[in-house]
């Protein structure tokens, strides 16, 4: 489903900071597939998931989804295929506009934008179910602006407009680091509820090493632009945090060593 | 004030409340401080005076106004989008660049329309129309202009045109090509000060290279004065607000011209205007200044 393919990206090349993001890094997911991705701060897990995504042309490699080759094709293109959450609540919802607003926009992800009226009742009705499901009463705030509402809500939101309109990639990017723990658990719930009995095939970056074990089916980790290490099925059964953090400075020669992995 | 101050004021008000609305749509929708409206002013009214001295029809060389207006600010989102010029930069350069054009467009520095047909003569001419002519063009351009913003701002396309000024990053990873949009954002937003630009040299029987000069300021100060005055709570009442703020501010000239102070001070007015709106903290809570998220 989503093939990556030798893909190098090197930031700043031929300055003083050029730095490697990327080094030769392939990857196939399966579709259906829900991934985690993990690795300490500069391994280049947000590089890649922005290389997917299309926000910078790779310097080589190339990417697929599905049957199509998207490597140059530009960020606004890939949209069709793809939706993002981010680590900012504040980065996925326009905060001026309302939540229906947001919402018909989201729900309109890669289509043609057209001349005409954005919202129809039976949008209102659509959303008000939608929105129910994430049981935090937006679905009586429909008009209210999404400036009003707490960062958890934006990121519930932002998840709901992710995924209502089915996309082939949900790319997640940290996208509960942000929030207070309580509602950081809530949010990830729903993330497991929207990707649960749907082919919704997903990459999650995330710190914590107990949700990267427990979340999904595989896990891979990221060092210097790389894949140090990838486990499923049964192996990834019996991997504890312990254990994952030995592979890992086994696989990097390197320790993991960053306080945000070891308290979380 | 006497009767005919105020009639005028209010005419004059109308007609700049349309530059008003594409200064807001450049600064509020797309967070965009484009400074090309001053050039753009002055190459709508320059254009519709050419044209209607060449023989024009006056209504084709008011839609021609707003057509080469809008020309300008595709000329400005191409320098920013695909040049990567700053929204600033990009705006001083067409407005430079529109200085000479104008002057091209016009052949001199200043155009009568003395005893020329313009869409207001046709319009005093109906019978009943002489004395409210000039109001009632006005206010029916304004109506119809307000109302197809509002319209527009409430299409996928508007919706898509407001996120790209909120927030660029969400509306490209909805699938938005978000230059294209900033391009068309301000092609239409110098498209309409253009238009304006034409009524008011039609309005005022002349048209002159510097009828421009600070425009970009007067459309900031109304905007202010509108969203402060009127509130900004949807975008149908913002249209509105903006609208009403670009007579009020006219008013708020005419009363500063009958306190004694001469027209050559007026920038300075303005500026202050625009100045006290920024700073004063109960002000600045109500408005979002451009640039600057919430």
């Amino acid at each position: 489903m989503l093939k990556v393919e030798n893909v190098v990206k090197v930031f700043n090349k031929g300055s003083v900071n050029e730095k490697t993001a990327l080094d030769h890094i392939s990857f196939f997911q399966k579709k259906g597939e829900f991934v985690t991705i993990i690795g300490s701060n500069g391994a280049g897990k947000s590089t890649f998931l922005n290389a997917i995504a299309g926000n910078f042309p790779c310097d080589s490699g190339s990417i697929s989804i599905g049957s199509r080759n998207v490597t140059k094709l530009p960020q606004y293109t890939r949209a069709e295929y793809i939706s993002r959450v981010f680590q900012d609540p504040m980065s996925g919802t326009a905060a001026s506009m309302t939540i229906e607003e947001n919402l018909i926009m989201a729900f309109r992800r890669g289509e043609k934008r057209r001349l005409r009226l954005a919202i129809k009742d039976k949008d209102r009705d659509f959303f008000c179910q939608e929105l129910s499901k994430l049981g935090l009463g937006l679905e009586n705030r429909l008009t209210t602006k999404v400036s009003l509402l707490s960062g958890g809500q934006r990121q519930a939101l932002t998840l709901l407009m992710a995924t209502f309109k089915e996309p082939e990639l949900l790319l997640l990017d940290e996208h509960t680091a942000a929030l207070d723990p309580k509602t950081a658990e809530k949010v990830l719930q729903l993330t497991c509820e929207v990707t649960k009995g749907r082919t919704l095939t997903t990459l999650m970056i995330t710190h914590n090493l107990d949700h990267a074990l427990n979340i999904g089916d595989r896990t891979i980790m990221m060092h210097e632009g790389r894949i140090v290490l990838d486990i499923e099925g049964e192996e990834r059964k019996n991997v504890t945090i312990a254990n994952l953090l030995e592979m890992f400075e086994r696989a990097s020669g390197a320790q993991l060593h960053t306080d945000r992995v070891l308290f979380s | 004030m006497s009767s005919l101050v105020v009639l005028g004021t209010m005419e004059q008000g109308l007609m700049y409340a349309i530059m008003v609305l594409g200064v807001y749509l450049t600064f509020r929708i797309l967070d965009y401080a484009d400074l090309s409206v001053d050039g753009s002013f002055t190459l709508g009214a320059a254009t519709a005076a050419s044209l209607i001295t060449a023989g024009y029809n006056p209504w084709f060389a008011t839609l021609a106004a707003f057509v080469v207006g809008s020309l300008a600010g595709v000329f400005t989102g191409i320098l920013h989008t695909k040049f990567k010029i700053t929204p600033l930069l990009s705006g001083i350069l067409t407005m430079t660049a529109l200085y000479s054009i104008n002057l091209r467009v016009m052949g001199k520095a200043n155009i009568s329309l003395l005893r020329t047909r313009t869409i207001f003569s046709d319009f005093t001419s109906i019978p009943l129309f002489e004395k409210y002519g000039v109001l009632i063009l006005s206010l029916i351009t304004v109506a119809i202009i307000g109302i197809l913003t509002y319209i527009f701002l409430e299409t996928e396309f508007g919706l898509a045109l407001r996120a790209t000024g909120d927030n660029e990053l969400m509306i490209r990873s909805l699938g938005v090509n978000t230059d294209i949009m900033k391009i068309t954002g301000l092609a239409l937003s110098n498209g309409l000060v253009a238009f304006s630009g034409s009524y008011v040299a039609q309005n005022q029987l002349f048209a002159d290279i510097s009828m421009g000069i600070g425009m970009i300021i007067i459309g900031l100060a109304s905007v202010i004065i509108g969203e402060v005055l009127i509130g900004t709570t949807s975008i149908g009442r913002t249209v509105f607000a903006v609208l009403c703020g670009g007579v009020i501010y006219r008013y708020i000239i005419a009363f500063v011209l009958q306190l004694g102070l001469v027209a050559t001070d007026l920038k300075l007015v303005t500026a202050l205007i625009v100045i006290f709106a920024l700073v004063s903290p109960g002000i600045k809570k109500k408005i979002a200044l451009p640039g600057k998220n919430e």
